[in-house]
């Protein structure tokens, strides 16, 4: 009993900050909303099926795995070299470690905004220095087609993920003993052999925790997107969030955006499920 | 031996009393004093530097002429106007005035939240407008809204590039415009500056279609943009992005992105609001440009906006809040605004004010509103917007053509507009 009047206000507390805004979307999704905010009716499951019918919706959703794959992967990818380096002791390694958490200090938004400039077809620093070292005739278009825009994006994206996932890996690195390496050392393993049979199985609890982490911020993450192309053009970059936020501000929807965001909870909640159990058979 | 005198001390007994009631009685009636004037909350959208001081300047003039009303004023960008207001609808918290975009006006009116003007407005106030500005803002017969801001589009153009391709006087038909923006592609700069991002990216494309007889909306409410105006219109746009005769990064293009090129003499031509006269005046001086009308396809047209300033209906101080809106819609307030704004006038006062009665390029915008098509005040109309900007993207970037794109988005349109 007393377990529970302990922790019984911190979880009240973090049962009303999480359960009442869902229950309040759960109900907004089942209502016709007006473009202001007031609600109508009760409509049932109307707005779910607008949703569904929706062509934008589906090429929204697809793309926001791809997003989400691209950026968790890429950032895991880079994170985890640029952390083992960071480990190490060598001159200057306060100035480098300070120089990778940077990233993490600029609002998205702000970050956003200022690749968007850099990446400006006429204005742009890219396209001035790609000029300067020969690389391109004319200036490229970056952010006006999808194909060209969606790749930069993802690169901000992993750009403001790595100081964190750099974090968690560091902190990872610094739990493994140093005694097992000059043990390995000494039984003939070399470097490459100690890093995947050694520090890659250590770092595992800290990669997953950094994957799913990551894999829930990156699939909600706006600031990015809305930015730089406003999911356009022509939808070629919309993602789920995006796509959201133009239902209930833009188009005046707030209704059938209730029911997408009702839709993403339910995919993140599966994504980071399935994820953890094919982990835990993994690790088993 | 002179007396001295006892110097008078706040130790005597009767004055310390009344000392004291004085500071109680005053401490007691502050609140009431306080709570005796009222506070007028105005949100006002941004249009330029310009709007935020001016407003505050108003609200000093009226504040000295009304002491007992405190105007306070809050400037928001109008991308983020309709969900500023949005927040503040949900959560209860509205301001008195508000300026709002007019097409909203019919949600405003249908949710209760727009506050009928007419039983405010004397026959000598509703003769100050000018007719025409007054009508978008009335629904099912009633006036909610009062204009504010009013513009009419009309094509910019480049003197000197337009003179070298051929024709001093800027283009007359769509035809002119291609034959120049060839010969403007040849000399290396941009001939026609093409918007094709960002809110109004549908309205660059309808300037087409109406010049070529095209409509919005059908008799029977539906889309009817897919006519073959429709796809004449978007054919030409299309050909001339893939001829080059645009701008390069069309999609990645918003309004004031083309204004920059124009101002920096790349663009030989684009159509955009009475502002941009303002903008040249202070950011490009020596640029020597030309205003003309909406090249014609074959007829003349062109878009004429409103902005309106509305009462909300569940706001404290209506009282107060009509004698600003009277204050505001005087000849002296009004031309200041339209001065610093480059607007039309919407009074007839400011109107016959020499600033405008004698500006010419204010004068062609002006005598382009007898064919102007304004936005209809519809259910919807972001909905069908959003498919119009979707289907010419599609066109703009290749990935369509104009009959089978402008189907599409009519489709989307129609559940739009039908409210779905």
């Amino acid at each position: 009993m007393v377990p529970w009047l302990l922790i019984g206000p911190s979880l009240a507390l973090a049962l009303v900050v999480i359960v009442y805004p869902f229950l309040e979307i759960l109900e907004l999704s089942l209502h016709d909303v007006s473009p202001f905010g007031l609600v109508r009716g009760f409509v049932g499951l109307a707005n779910y099926a607008r949703m569904l019918e929706d062509p934008v919706f589906l090429g929204a959703a697809l793309r926001t795995l791809e997003w989400t794959a691209l950026v968790v992967g890429g950032t895991v990818i880079l994170s985890l070299p640029v952390a083992m380096v960071l480990g190490e002791d060598f001159h200057g390694r306060g100035l480098a470690r300070t120089i990778v958490l940077l990233p993490w200090s600029m609002s998205l938004a702000m970050a956003a905004i200022v690749w968007l400039w850099s990446f400006n077809g006429d204005y742009g620093m890219v396209n001035a220095v790609l000029k300067e070292a020969g690389l391109i005739a004319r200036p490229v278009q970056w952010m006006a087609r999808g194909d060209t825009a969606f790749p930069v994006e993802v690169g901000v994206g992993i750009l403001v993920s790595v100081p964190f996932t750099v974090t968690i890996f560091l902190g990872g690195l610094a739990s493994i003993p140093g005694e097992i390496y000059e043990a390995a050392r000494i039984d003939g393993a070399g470097r490459f052999a100690q890093f995947r049979w050694m520090t890659l199985p250590l770092l595992r609890p800290f990669v997953t925790i950094a994957v799913v982490l990551n894999m829930i911020y990156v699939f909600n993450s706006f600031p990015i997107i809305w930015v730089m192309t406003q999911g356009g053009p022509d939808n070629s970059t919309q993602i789920l969030v995006t796509y959201l936020y133009m239902l209930a501000f833009q188009i005046g929807r707030p209704g059938v955006a209730a029911a997408v965001s009702v839709a993403m909870l339910a995919i993140v909640f599966a994504i980071t499920l399935v994820y953890l159990r094919l982990e835990e058979r993994e690790a088993a | 031996m002179a007396k001295a005198a006892a110097p008078p001390t706040v130790r005597t007994g009767v004055r310390r009393r009344k000392l004291m009631a004085a500071a109680g009685s005053a401490l007691v009636l502050a609140p009431f004093t306080t709570r005796a004037a009222t506070t007028l909350h105005v949100t006002v959208a941004y249009y330029s530097a310009a709007t935020g001081p001016y407003f505050k300047q108003m609200a000093k003039e009226f504040e000295a002429a009304n002491p007992g009303i405190t105007v306070s004023i809050d400037v928001v960008n109008w991308d983020t106007l309709l969900q500023t207001l949005q927040t503040d609808i949900s959560g209860g918290v509205t301001p008195d005035l508000s300026i709002i975009g007019t097409r909203w006006l019919l949600t405003f009116v249908k949710d209760g939240m727009a506050e009928p003007l007419g039983h405010f407005m004397t026959p000598e106030f509703q003769n100050r407008f000018i007719g025409a500005f007054l009508e978008p803002a009335k629904i099912n017969g009633k006036v909610y809204g009062l204009p504010i801001a009013a513009s009419a589009r009309a094509m910019f153009y480049n003197k000197p590039m337009l003179t070298k391709a051929g024709f001093p006087d800027g283009p007359k038909t769509w035809d002119d415009v291609v034959a120049a923006a060839r010969k403007i592609k040849a000399a290396g700069g941009y001939g026609f500056g093409l918007q094709g991002k960002a809110i109004e990216t549908d309205v660059y494309w309808y300037y087409a279609l109406w010049s070529y007889g095209g409509e919005l909306i059908g008799p029977n409410g539906k889309a009817a943009f897919d006519s073959p105006a429709g796809v004449k219109a978007l054919t030409l746009y299309q050909t001339m992005v893939k001829e080059g005769l645009t701008q390069p990064g069309v999609t990645d293009d918003t309004r004031e992105d083309v204004q920059n090129l124009f101002k920096q003499g790349r663009v030989g031509m684009m159509i955009t609001a009475p502002f941009l006269i303002n903008q040249i005046a202070s950011e490009a001086p020596h640029l020597q440009y030309g205003i003309c009308p909406v090249p014609r396809g074959t007829t003349s047209a062109t878009y004429a906006v409103t902005d309106s300033i509305v009462m909300f209906a569940n706001s404290h101080a209506k009282e107060a809040g009509w004698k600003f809106l009277d204050f505001l819609f005087t000849k002296g307030p009004r031309v200041q605004f339209n001065k610093n704004e480059g607007f039309l006038p919407t009074t007839k006062a400011a109107a016959a004010d020499p600033y405008f009665a004698d500006n010419k390029q204010l004068q062609i915008f002006v005598s382009l509103l007898p064919e102007a098509h304004f936005a209809p005040t519809i259910p919807g109309w972001e909905g069908m917007a959003q498919a119009v900007i979707d289907a010419v993207q599609s066109v703009y970037l290749g990935r369509a053509e104009p009959a089978a794109a402008l189907k599409l988005a009519s489709v989307q349109a129609d559940r739009a507009l039908s409210g779905d």
